[in-house]
Protein backbone atom coordinates (compact mmCIF):
# COMPACT_ATOMS: atom_id res chain seq x y z
CA UNK A 1 0.00 0.00 0.00
CA UNK A 2 1.34 3.37 -1.02
CA UNK A 3 0.36 6.45 0.85
CA UNK A 4 -1.03 9.03 -1.52
CA UNK A 5 1.60 12.31 -1.38
CA UNK A 6 -1.69 14.37 -0.37
CA UNK A 7 -2.16 11.96 2.81
CA UNK A 8 1.32 12.66 3.35
CA UNK A 9 1.05 15.71 3.88
CA UNK A 10 -1.85 16.12 5.86
CA UNK A 11 -0.32 13.51 8.36
CA UNK A 12 3.19 15.16 7.93
CA UNK A 13 1.29 18.63 9.52
CA UNK A 14 -0.68 16.81 11.79
CA UNK A 15 2.23 15.50 13.30
CA UNK A 16 4.47 18.69 13.34
CA UNK A 17 1.43 21.10 15.11
CA UNK A 18 1.73 18.15 17.76
CA UNK A 19 5.13 18.36 18.23
CA UNK A 20 5.39 21.72 18.45
CA UNK A 21 2.73 22.32 20.84
CA UNK A 22 4.48 19.82 22.94
CA UNK A 23 7.72 21.74 22.82
CA UNK A 24 5.82 25.39 23.11
CA UNK A 25 3.48 24.30 26.07
CA UNK A 26 6.23 24.48 28.97
CA UNK A 27 7.38 28.00 27.28
CA UNK A 28 4.03 29.41 26.91
CA UNK A 29 2.70 28.84 30.51
CA UNK A 30 6.18 29.98 31.88
CA UNK A 31 5.49 33.18 30.47
CA UNK A 32 2.02 33.22 31.26
CA UNK A 33 2.38 32.15 34.84
CA UNK A 34 5.15 35.32 34.89
CA UNK A 35 2.28 37.73 34.58
CA UNK A 36 0.08 36.15 36.79
CA UNK A 37 -0.87 37.32 40.29
CA UNK A 38 -0.63 34.70 43.28
CA UNK A 39 -4.54 34.63 43.98
CA UNK A 40 -5.11 34.04 39.59
CA UNK A 41 -2.50 31.07 40.40
CA UNK A 42 -3.80 29.67 43.63
CA UNK A 43 -7.95 29.86 42.97
CA UNK A 44 -7.04 28.47 38.84
CA UNK A 45 -8.93 31.14 37.61
CA UNK A 46 -7.64 33.31 34.23
CA UNK A 47 -6.26 29.62 33.76
CA UNK A 48 -4.49 30.49 30.17
CA UNK A 49 -4.76 34.10 29.88
CA UNK A 50 -4.05 36.46 33.18
CA UNK A 51 -7.09 38.77 33.65
CA UNK A 52 -5.44 41.31 34.59
CA UNK A 53 -1.65 41.07 33.50
CA UNK A 54 0.48 41.95 36.37
CA UNK A 55 3.89 42.47 36.14
CA UNK A 56 4.63 42.42 40.23
CA UNK A 57 5.93 39.24 40.02
CA UNK A 58 9.29 40.79 37.20
CA UNK A 59 9.70 43.82 40.17
CA UNK A 60 9.51 41.33 42.79
CA UNK A 61 12.14 39.36 40.99
CA UNK A 62 14.65 42.25 40.40
CA UNK A 63 14.33 44.19 43.58
CA UNK A 64 13.70 41.08 46.13
CA UNK A 65 16.33 38.87 45.28
CA UNK A 66 19.73 38.39 44.14
CA UNK A 67 18.59 37.88 40.42
CA UNK A 68 20.39 40.80 38.40
CA UNK A 69 23.58 40.33 40.43
CA UNK A 70 23.14 36.33 39.37
CA UNK A 71 22.42 37.56 35.60
CA UNK A 72 25.85 39.60 35.84
CA UNK A 73 27.72 36.46 36.97
CA UNK A 74 26.17 34.54 34.25
CA UNK A 75 27.35 36.76 31.39
CA UNK A 76 30.63 36.73 32.94
CA UNK A 77 31.24 33.58 33.61
CA UNK A 78 29.91 32.85 29.49
CA UNK A 79 31.20 34.99 28.02
CA UNK A 80 34.78 34.74 29.11
CA UNK A 81 34.92 30.78 29.13
CA UNK A 82 33.26 31.45 25.74
CA UNK A 83 36.20 33.64 24.36
CA UNK A 84 38.67 31.30 25.81
CA UNK A 85 37.28 28.35 24.31
CA UNK A 86 36.83 29.50 21.07
CA UNK A 87 40.82 31.01 20.35
CA UNK A 88 41.66 28.39 21.92
CA UNK A 89 39.67 25.76 20.28
CA UNK A 90 40.32 27.76 16.62
CA UNK A 91 43.82 27.08 16.48
CA UNK A 92 43.80 24.06 17.91
CA UNK A 93 41.28 22.88 15.22
CA UNK A 94 43.11 24.50 12.33
CA UNK A 95 46.20 22.69 13.68
CA UNK A 96 44.56 19.32 14.07
CA UNK A 97 42.74 19.00 11.20
CA UNK A 98 45.51 20.54 8.29
CA UNK A 99 48.67 20.75 9.54
CA UNK A 100 51.10 17.82 9.87
CA UNK A 101 53.17 16.94 13.05
CA UNK A 102 53.75 13.73 15.31
CA UNK A 103 51.14 13.20 17.64
CA UNK A 104 48.21 14.87 15.64
CA UNK A 105 45.79 11.80 15.28
CA UNK A 106 46.28 10.96 18.95
CA UNK A 107 45.17 14.54 20.50
CA UNK A 108 42.61 14.68 18.23
CA UNK A 109 41.26 11.61 19.61
CA UNK A 110 42.18 12.74 22.64
CA UNK A 111 40.27 15.20 22.56
CA UNK A 112 36.85 14.16 21.01
CA UNK A 113 37.31 11.48 24.15
CA UNK A 114 37.83 14.22 26.64
CA UNK A 115 34.52 15.69 25.05
CA UNK A 116 32.79 12.79 25.79
CA UNK A 117 33.54 11.80 29.36
CA UNK A 118 30.73 13.26 31.65
CA UNK A 119 31.06 16.18 33.81
CA UNK A 120 29.30 13.68 36.64
CA UNK A 121 32.95 11.68 36.59
CA UNK A 122 35.01 14.84 36.98
CA UNK A 123 32.72 16.98 39.29
CA UNK A 124 34.41 16.17 42.78
CA UNK A 125 38.20 15.92 41.90
CA UNK A 126 37.41 19.16 39.74
CA UNK A 127 36.18 21.23 42.75
CA UNK A 128 38.80 19.92 44.81
CA UNK A 129 41.40 21.03 42.31
CA UNK A 130 40.53 24.54 42.19
CA UNK A 131 40.12 24.69 46.26
CA UNK A 132 43.76 23.86 46.14
CA UNK A 133 44.17 26.83 43.62
CA UNK A 134 42.37 28.50 45.61
CA UNK A 135 39.48 29.09 42.59
CA UNK A 136 36.85 27.63 44.63
CA UNK A 137 33.23 29.74 45.28
CA UNK A 138 34.48 32.35 42.78
CA UNK A 139 33.56 32.71 39.42
CA UNK A 140 37.45 32.73 38.42
CA UNK A 141 36.89 29.02 39.09
CA UNK A 142 34.02 28.45 37.05
CA UNK A 143 35.87 30.61 34.35
CA UNK A 144 38.58 28.35 34.65
CA UNK A 145 36.59 25.23 34.79
CA UNK A 146 34.15 25.39 31.74
CA UNK A 147 37.00 25.16 29.10
CA UNK A 148 36.87 21.42 30.14
CA UNK A 149 33.74 20.97 27.91
CA UNK A 150 33.73 23.89 26.12
CA UNK A 151 37.10 23.59 24.28
CA UNK A 152 36.91 20.09 23.31
CA UNK A 153 33.56 20.49 21.75
CA UNK A 154 34.49 24.01 19.83
CA UNK A 155 37.56 21.98 18.83
CA UNK A 156 35.55 18.77 17.28
CA UNK A 157 33.10 20.89 15.44
CA UNK A 158 35.64 23.07 14.51
CA UNK A 159 38.24 20.39 13.42
CA UNK A 160 35.00 19.18 11.02
CA UNK A 161 34.66 23.25 9.65
CA UNK A 162 38.16 23.22 8.36
CA UNK A 163 38.41 20.26 6.81
CA UNK A 164 35.37 21.01 4.87
CA UNK A 165 37.56 23.82 3.04
CA UNK A 166 40.00 23.27 0.43
CA UNK A 167 43.39 22.53 0.88
CA UNK A 168 44.16 23.74 -2.35
CA UNK A 169 43.08 27.75 -1.14
CA UNK A 170 46.22 28.03 1.31
CA UNK A 171 48.40 26.29 -0.67
CA UNK A 172 47.70 28.52 -3.62
CA UNK A 173 48.40 31.62 -0.99
CA UNK A 174 51.66 29.90 -0.06
CA UNK A 175 52.61 29.82 -3.55
CA UNK A 176 52.28 33.47 -3.74
CA UNK A 177 54.46 33.54 -1.27
CA UNK A 178 52.29 33.79 2.51
CA UNK A 179 53.14 31.80 5.20
CA UNK A 180 51.75 29.03 6.78
CA UNK A 181 50.39 31.15 9.36
CA UNK A 182 49.72 34.20 6.85
CA UNK A 183 47.55 31.80 4.60
CA UNK A 184 45.80 30.43 8.11
CA UNK A 185 44.99 33.91 8.91
CA UNK A 186 44.09 35.79 5.78
CA UNK A 187 42.50 32.53 4.15
CA UNK A 188 41.45 30.31 6.08
CA UNK A 189 39.95 31.78 8.59
CA UNK A 190 37.68 34.12 7.31
CA UNK A 191 36.38 31.88 5.07
CA UNK A 192 35.79 29.37 8.32
CA UNK A 193 33.92 32.93 10.30
CA UNK A 194 30.22 31.23 10.48
CA UNK A 195 31.78 28.34 11.97
CA UNK A 196 33.16 29.57 14.20
CA UNK A 197 30.80 32.07 15.58
CA UNK A 198 28.38 28.74 15.48
CA UNK A 199 31.20 27.11 17.62
CA UNK A 200 31.31 30.42 19.61
CA UNK A 201 27.57 30.28 20.03
CA UNK A 202 27.29 26.65 21.41
CA UNK A 203 30.00 27.24 23.56
CA UNK A 204 28.08 30.23 24.83
CA UNK A 205 24.99 28.28 25.39
CA UNK A 206 26.74 25.36 27.39
CA UNK A 207 28.25 27.70 29.67
CA UNK A 208 25.18 29.85 30.29
CA UNK A 209 23.05 26.72 31.22
CA UNK A 210 25.96 24.83 32.78
CA UNK A 211 24.28 23.75 35.95
CA UNK A 212 26.49 21.13 37.94
CA UNK A 213 29.68 22.78 37.98
CA UNK A 214 28.22 26.09 39.39
CA UNK A 215 25.64 24.37 42.14
CA UNK A 216 28.99 22.57 43.27
CA UNK A 217 31.81 25.43 42.99
CA UNK A 218 29.54 28.22 44.35
CA UNK A 219 28.57 28.32 47.88
CA UNK A 220 28.05 32.11 48.38
CA UNK A 221 24.55 32.96 47.26
CA UNK A 222 25.46 36.29 45.55
CA UNK A 223 27.97 34.63 43.26
CA UNK A 224 25.35 32.31 41.86
CA UNK A 225 24.85 31.88 38.06
CA UNK A 226 21.57 31.89 36.83
CA UNK A 227 20.30 28.07 36.79
CA UNK A 228 22.19 27.43 40.67
CA UNK A 229 19.95 30.60 41.48
CA UNK A 230 16.75 29.87 39.98
CA UNK A 231 17.16 26.28 41.21
CA UNK A 232 17.65 27.78 44.65
CA UNK A 233 13.99 29.53 44.74
CA UNK A 234 12.59 26.15 45.03
CA UNK A 235 14.40 25.17 48.31
CA UNK A 236 14.79 28.83 50.17
CA UNK A 237 12.36 29.87 52.08
CA UNK A 238 10.75 32.18 49.80
CA UNK A 239 8.52 30.52 47.70
CA UNK A 240 6.51 32.08 44.45
CA UNK A 241 5.80 30.72 41.29
CA UNK A 242 5.67 33.46 39.85
CA UNK A 243 8.76 34.98 39.71
CA UNK A 244 10.27 32.40 39.47
CA UNK A 245 8.42 31.99 36.24
CA UNK A 246 9.66 35.36 35.98
CA UNK A 247 13.08 34.80 36.15
CA UNK A 248 13.04 31.66 34.00
CA UNK A 249 11.43 34.00 31.16
CA UNK A 250 14.24 36.28 31.60
CA UNK A 251 17.20 33.79 31.45
CA UNK A 252 15.97 32.12 28.47
CA UNK A 253 15.54 34.81 26.49
CA UNK A 254 19.00 35.73 25.67
CA UNK A 255 19.52 32.12 24.10
CA UNK A 256 16.45 32.08 22.82
CA UNK A 257 17.23 35.65 21.13
CA UNK A 258 20.67 34.66 19.89
CA UNK A 259 19.34 31.25 18.52
CA UNK A 260 16.35 32.71 16.51
CA UNK A 261 18.64 35.48 15.26
CA UNK A 262 21.13 33.09 14.17
CA UNK A 263 18.94 29.41 13.63
CA UNK A 264 20.94 28.47 10.30
CA UNK A 265 24.52 28.85 11.62
CA UNK A 266 23.23 27.17 14.68
CA UNK A 267 21.64 24.44 12.43
CA UNK A 268 24.15 23.84 10.38
CA UNK A 269 26.78 23.94 13.24
CA UNK A 270 24.85 21.37 14.84
CA UNK A 271 24.86 18.96 12.54
CA UNK A 272 28.08 19.51 11.15
CA UNK A 273 29.95 19.44 15.04
CA UNK A 274 27.77 16.88 16.85
CA UNK A 275 27.87 14.38 13.77
CA UNK A 276 28.23 14.14 10.62
CA UNK A 277 27.78 11.30 7.97
CA UNK B 1 56.98 21.14 1.19
CA UNK B 2 59.38 17.77 1.20
CA UNK B 3 61.30 20.32 -1.45
CA UNK B 4 60.88 22.79 0.96
CA UNK B 5 62.30 20.93 3.91
CA UNK B 6 65.89 19.85 1.68
CA UNK B 7 65.94 23.37 0.19
CA UNK B 8 66.36 24.88 3.85
CA UNK B 9 68.53 21.69 4.44
CA UNK B 10 70.96 22.92 1.82
CA UNK B 11 71.15 26.61 2.73
CA UNK B 12 71.85 26.54 6.00
CA UNK B 13 74.60 23.62 6.31
CA UNK B 14 74.66 21.44 9.73
CA UNK B 15 72.47 23.94 12.03
CA UNK B 16 69.64 23.01 8.73
CA UNK B 17 70.33 19.06 8.37
CA UNK B 18 69.73 18.82 12.18
CA UNK B 19 66.40 21.10 11.70
CA UNK B 20 65.48 18.81 7.94
CA UNK B 21 65.63 15.89 10.59
CA UNK B 22 63.75 17.11 13.29
CA UNK B 23 61.09 18.00 10.41
CA UNK B 24 61.08 14.18 9.14
CA UNK B 25 60.72 13.08 12.71
CA UNK B 26 58.38 16.01 14.04
CA UNK B 27 56.45 16.35 10.59
CA UNK B 28 56.67 19.35 8.12
CA UNK B 29 53.90 21.81 9.89
CA UNK B 30 55.79 20.71 13.94
CA UNK B 31 56.13 24.09 14.50
CA UNK B 32 53.08 25.65 14.34
CA UNK B 33 51.43 22.63 14.76
CA UNK B 34 52.80 22.34 18.58
CA UNK B 35 51.95 26.26 18.87
CA UNK B 36 48.64 25.93 18.24
CA UNK B 37 48.06 22.74 20.14
CA UNK B 38 49.92 23.72 23.10
CA UNK B 39 46.58 25.02 24.63
CA UNK B 40 44.02 22.39 23.95
CA UNK B 41 46.69 20.01 25.16
CA UNK B 42 46.90 21.80 28.56
CA UNK B 43 43.18 22.22 29.19
CA UNK B 44 42.68 18.39 28.02
CA UNK B 45 45.26 17.47 30.69
CA UNK B 46 44.42 19.96 33.56
CA UNK B 47 40.83 20.07 33.36
CA UNK B 48 39.92 16.40 32.02
CA UNK B 49 43.30 14.16 32.06
CA UNK B 50 44.41 15.15 35.57
CA UNK B 51 40.82 15.17 37.68
CA UNK B 52 40.47 12.13 36.19
CA UNK B 53 43.27 10.43 37.43
CA UNK B 54 42.96 11.59 40.81
CA UNK B 55 38.92 10.46 40.54
CA UNK B 56 39.98 7.17 40.14
CA UNK B 57 42.62 7.57 43.22
CA UNK B 58 40.00 9.19 45.51
CA UNK B 59 37.79 6.32 44.60
CA UNK B 60 39.99 4.38 46.70
CA UNK B 61 40.09 6.21 49.95
CA UNK B 62 38.01 7.03 52.57
CA UNK B 63 37.78 10.57 52.09
CA UNK B 64 35.65 13.28 54.58
CA UNK B 65 35.70 16.78 53.45
CA UNK B 66 38.29 19.07 54.83
CA UNK B 67 40.62 15.21 56.33
CA UNK B 68 43.09 13.91 54.11
CA UNK B 69 42.31 10.51 52.35
CA UNK B 70 43.10 7.23 53.44
CA UNK B 71 43.60 4.83 50.72
CA UNK B 72 41.73 1.54 51.55
CA UNK B 73 42.20 -0.28 47.73
CA UNK B 74 38.68 -1.66 46.28
CA UNK B 75 36.73 -1.43 49.70
CA UNK B 76 34.58 1.56 48.23
CA UNK B 77 33.61 -0.45 45.11
CA UNK B 78 33.12 -3.51 47.26
CA UNK B 79 30.61 -1.83 50.03
CA UNK B 80 28.71 -0.22 47.47
CA UNK B 81 27.99 -3.60 45.50
CA UNK B 82 26.25 -4.87 48.47
CA UNK B 83 24.39 -1.84 49.12
CA UNK B 84 20.72 -2.13 48.24
CA UNK B 85 20.27 1.65 47.83
CA UNK B 86 23.28 1.62 45.02
CA UNK B 87 21.79 -1.36 43.74
CA UNK B 88 18.48 0.35 42.82
CA UNK B 89 20.20 3.50 41.38
CA UNK B 90 22.02 1.48 39.43
CA UNK B 91 18.76 0.00 38.39
CA UNK B 92 16.84 3.58 38.46
CA UNK B 93 19.89 4.61 36.02
CA UNK B 94 19.30 2.01 33.47
CA UNK B 95 15.43 2.23 33.22
CA UNK B 96 15.78 6.13 32.90
CA UNK B 97 18.45 6.15 30.24
CA UNK B 98 16.86 3.16 28.01
CA UNK B 99 13.08 4.07 28.65
CA UNK B 100 14.12 8.02 27.37
CA UNK B 101 16.53 7.27 24.92
CA UNK B 102 14.39 4.52 23.27
CA UNK B 103 11.21 7.19 22.78
CA UNK B 104 14.39 9.81 21.72
CA UNK B 105 14.96 7.26 18.71
CA UNK B 106 11.55 6.88 17.74
CA UNK B 107 10.52 10.88 18.07
CA UNK B 108 13.30 11.60 16.46
CA UNK B 109 12.79 9.65 13.11
CA UNK B 110 9.63 11.15 13.06
CA UNK B 111 10.67 14.56 13.43
CA UNK B 112 13.12 14.09 10.90
CA UNK B 113 10.57 12.15 8.95
CA UNK B 114 7.95 14.74 8.70
CA UNK B 115 10.16 17.86 8.49
CA UNK B 116 11.63 15.69 4.88
CA UNK B 117 7.89 15.73 3.72
CA UNK B 118 6.84 18.70 1.52
CA UNK B 119 6.22 21.54 3.51
CA UNK B 120 5.74 24.98 3.81
CA UNK B 121 8.38 26.64 6.47
CA UNK B 122 10.76 24.22 6.71
CA UNK B 123 13.73 26.18 8.73
CA UNK B 124 10.48 28.03 10.90
CA UNK B 125 9.30 24.01 12.01
CA UNK B 126 12.70 22.99 12.20
CA UNK B 127 13.85 25.76 14.62
CA UNK B 128 10.56 25.14 16.74
CA UNK B 129 11.06 22.17 17.47
CA UNK B 130 14.57 22.55 18.04
CA UNK B 131 13.93 24.69 20.96
CA UNK B 132 14.03 22.05 23.88
CA UNK B 133 17.48 21.32 22.91
CA UNK B 134 19.02 25.34 23.25
CA UNK B 135 16.59 26.66 26.43
CA UNK B 136 18.28 26.28 29.51
CA UNK B 137 17.93 22.44 31.01
CA UNK B 138 17.36 24.22 34.34
CA UNK B 139 14.83 26.65 33.13
CA UNK B 140 12.65 23.13 31.37
CA UNK B 141 12.84 21.47 34.58
CA UNK B 142 11.81 24.03 36.97
CA UNK B 143 9.02 24.27 34.07
CA UNK B 144 7.63 20.80 34.33
CA UNK B 145 8.28 21.01 38.04
CA UNK B 146 4.87 24.32 37.89
CA UNK B 147 3.47 21.52 35.37
CA UNK B 148 3.48 18.69 37.21
CA UNK B 149 2.37 20.39 40.56
CA UNK B 150 0.18 18.13 42.21
CA UNK B 151 -2.38 20.60 43.56
CA UNK B 152 -2.04 23.67 41.25
CA UNK B 153 -0.84 22.36 37.97
CA UNK B 154 -1.79 22.66 34.72
CA UNK B 155 -1.16 19.03 33.74
CA UNK B 156 -3.63 17.81 36.74
CA UNK B 157 -6.06 21.07 35.28
CA UNK B 158 -6.11 19.66 31.61
CA UNK B 159 -6.77 16.24 32.69
CA UNK B 160 -9.14 16.47 35.81
CA UNK B 161 -11.57 19.77 34.06
CA UNK B 162 -10.67 20.51 30.72
CA UNK B 163 -10.80 16.90 29.46
CA UNK B 164 -12.15 14.81 32.69
CA UNK B 165 -9.73 12.08 31.54
CA UNK B 166 -8.86 11.72 35.43
CA UNK B 167 -11.34 11.74 38.28
CA UNK B 168 -8.63 14.02 40.60
CA UNK B 169 -5.46 15.54 39.96
CA UNK B 170 -2.09 13.26 40.82
CA UNK B 171 0.92 13.96 42.41
CA UNK B 172 2.82 13.27 39.08
CA UNK B 173 6.56 13.60 40.87
CA UNK B 174 5.33 12.70 44.26
CA UNK B 175 3.98 9.28 43.98
CA UNK B 176 6.26 6.96 43.57
CA UNK B 177 3.85 5.08 40.36
CA UNK B 178 4.66 7.98 38.30
CA UNK B 179 7.79 9.92 39.80
CA UNK B 180 10.09 7.66 37.42
CA UNK B 181 7.64 7.94 34.30
CA UNK B 182 7.34 11.92 34.88
CA UNK B 183 11.14 12.62 35.10
CA UNK B 184 11.64 10.31 32.00
CA UNK B 185 8.91 11.92 30.08
CA UNK B 186 10.91 15.59 30.45
CA UNK B 187 14.12 13.73 29.65
CA UNK B 188 12.59 12.65 26.14
CA UNK B 189 11.27 16.35 25.61
CA UNK B 190 14.47 18.18 26.12
CA UNK B 191 16.29 15.16 24.16
CA UNK B 192 14.46 14.01 21.05
CA UNK B 193 15.03 17.86 18.84
CA UNK B 194 19.04 16.51 19.05
CA UNK B 195 18.11 13.25 17.70
CA UNK B 196 15.65 14.62 14.92
CA UNK B 197 17.85 17.40 13.28
CA UNK B 198 20.77 14.72 13.27
CA UNK B 199 18.55 12.37 10.86
CA UNK B 200 17.76 15.09 9.27
CA UNK B 201 20.87 15.81 8.05
CA UNK B 202 21.22 12.43 7.45
CA UNK B 203 18.44 11.90 5.29
CA UNK B 204 19.44 14.78 3.33
CA UNK B 205 22.58 13.15 2.31
CA UNK B 206 20.57 10.06 0.64
CA UNK B 207 20.40 10.29 -2.97
CA UNK B 208 17.13 11.18 -4.45
CA UNK B 209 18.03 8.83 -7.27
CA UNK B 210 17.77 6.13 -4.81
CA UNK B 211 14.38 6.85 -4.34
CA UNK B 212 13.64 7.15 -7.79
CA UNK B 213 15.09 3.43 -8.32
CA UNK B 214 12.60 2.23 -5.91
CA UNK B 215 9.70 3.99 -6.86
CA UNK B 216 10.28 2.54 -10.11
CA UNK B 217 10.78 -1.17 -8.83
CA UNK B 218 7.50 -0.31 -6.98
CA UNK B 219 8.10 -0.14 -3.26
CA UNK B 220 5.96 1.02 -1.22
CA UNK B 221 6.43 3.91 1.23
CA UNK B 222 7.00 1.77 4.10
CA UNK B 223 9.60 -0.33 2.12
CA UNK B 224 11.41 2.74 0.90
CA UNK B 225 11.57 3.77 4.25
CA UNK B 226 13.23 0.33 5.43
CA UNK B 227 15.30 -0.23 2.58
CA UNK B 228 16.50 3.38 1.76
CA UNK B 229 15.88 5.52 4.94
CA UNK B 230 17.31 3.49 7.22
CA UNK B 231 20.44 2.19 6.04
CA UNK B 232 21.07 5.80 4.74
CA UNK B 233 20.98 6.85 8.45
CA UNK B 234 22.11 4.17 9.89
CA UNK B 235 25.51 5.24 10.75
CA UNK B 236 24.37 8.56 12.74
CA UNK B 237 22.01 6.29 14.28
CA UNK B 238 24.23 4.37 16.01
CA UNK B 239 26.22 7.81 16.81
CA UNK B 240 23.31 9.45 18.01
CA UNK B 241 21.88 6.56 20.17
CA UNK B 242 25.27 6.20 21.93
CA UNK B 243 26.15 10.00 23.02
CA UNK B 244 22.29 10.04 23.83
CA UNK B 245 23.09 7.31 26.10
CA UNK B 246 26.59 8.59 27.35
CA UNK B 247 24.19 11.84 28.11
CA UNK B 248 21.46 10.57 29.43
CA UNK B 249 23.19 8.50 31.54
CA UNK B 250 24.90 10.85 33.15
CA UNK B 251 22.24 13.78 33.36
CA UNK B 252 21.99 15.04 36.76
CA UNK B 253 19.59 18.85 36.17
CA UNK B 254 16.72 17.06 35.32
CA UNK B 255 16.13 14.34 38.25
CA UNK B 256 17.94 16.60 41.16
CA UNK B 257 15.33 19.61 40.01
CA UNK B 258 12.12 17.42 39.82
CA UNK B 259 12.35 14.68 42.40
CA UNK B 260 16.35 14.52 44.09
CA UNK B 261 15.76 10.85 43.42
CA UNK B 262 12.90 10.99 45.55
CA UNK B 263 9.97 10.21 46.64
CA UNK B 264 11.70 6.95 48.69
CA UNK B 265 14.33 6.72 46.33
CA UNK B 266 12.21 5.44 43.44
CA UNK B 267 14.34 7.92 40.82
CA UNK B 268 17.34 8.27 42.28
CA UNK B 269 20.14 7.65 39.62
CA UNK B 270 23.61 7.75 39.98
CA UNK B 271 24.57 10.59 39.31
CA UNK B 272 22.39 12.08 42.08
CA UNK B 273 23.40 9.71 44.29
CA UNK B 274 26.95 10.79 43.55
CA UNK B 275 26.23 14.41 44.05
CA UNK B 276 23.88 13.23 47.47
CA UNK B 277 26.73 11.12 49.13
CA UNK B 278 29.83 13.80 48.38
CA UNK B 279 27.75 16.82 49.44
CA UNK B 280 25.35 15.31 51.49
CA UNK B 281 26.73 12.56 53.68
CA UNK B 282 30.55 14.32 52.76
CA UNK B 283 31.56 11.04 52.02
CA UNK B 284 34.02 11.75 48.95
CA UNK B 285 35.53 9.03 48.21
CA UNK B 286 32.72 6.65 47.76
CA UNK B 287 30.85 9.04 45.80
CA UNK B 288 33.66 9.23 43.62
CA UNK B 289 33.02 5.58 43.85
CA UNK B 290 29.34 5.58 42.64
CA UNK B 291 30.18 7.89 39.45
CA UNK B 292 32.93 5.47 38.37
CA UNK B 293 31.48 1.94 39.32
CA UNK B 294 30.83 1.25 35.45
CA UNK B 295 33.66 3.14 34.66
CA UNK B 296 34.06 -0.10 32.05
CA UNK B 297 30.61 0.17 30.79
CA UNK B 298 31.50 3.84 30.08
CA UNK B 299 35.37 3.52 28.51
CA UNK B 300 34.05 0.87 26.14
CA UNK B 301 31.07 3.28 25.04
CA UNK B 302 33.29 5.79 24.72
CA UNK B 303 35.97 4.12 22.61
CA UNK B 304 33.47 2.78 20.31
CA UNK B 305 31.50 6.14 19.70
CA UNK B 306 34.83 8.23 19.54
CA UNK B 307 35.93 5.47 16.36
CA UNK B 308 32.70 5.92 14.75
CA UNK B 309 32.28 9.43 15.06
CA UNK B 310 36.04 9.83 13.66
CA UNK B 311 35.10 7.18 10.79
CA UNK B 312 32.17 9.47 9.94
CA UNK B 313 34.20 12.35 9.29
CA UNK B 314 36.85 10.59 7.14
CA UNK B 315 33.98 9.60 4.62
Amino acid sequence: MSLTSRTQTTLAYAVLVTLAVLVLFPFYWMTITSFKSEDQMRSLLSMFWPRPIVIENYGQLLSKTDFVAWYGNSATVAICSTLLATAVGTIGAYALARLRFLGRGFLASATLITYLVPPSILFIPLYAQMRNLGLANSLAGLIAAYPSFTVPFVTWLLMGYFESIPEELEEAAMIDGATRFGAFARVVLPLAAPGVLAAALYAFTQAWNEFLYALVFITDGRLRTLPVGLASFITGDVYGWGYLMAGAVLTTLPVIAAYIYLQKYMVEGLTAGGVKG
Amino acid sequence: MAVGAAQVGAKAGLNGRVRGGLKRVLGPDHRMGYLFVTPIFFFVLSLVGYPFCYAIYLSMTHKLVGLPPVFVGFENYVRLTWDGFFQRAVVNSFIFTFGSVGFKLVLGVVMALVLMSPIRWRSFWTGVLLIPWVAPTVVSALNFLWIFDGSLGVLNYLLVRVFHVLPQGIGWLSEPGTAMASVVAVNIWRGFPFFGISFLAAMKAIPAELYEAAAVDGATTLQRFRHVTLPGIRNIMIIVVLLSTIWTFNDFQIVYILTKGGPGGTTMVMPVLTYETAFGAQRLGEAIAVALYLLPVLAVTIMVLARYMRRGRKR
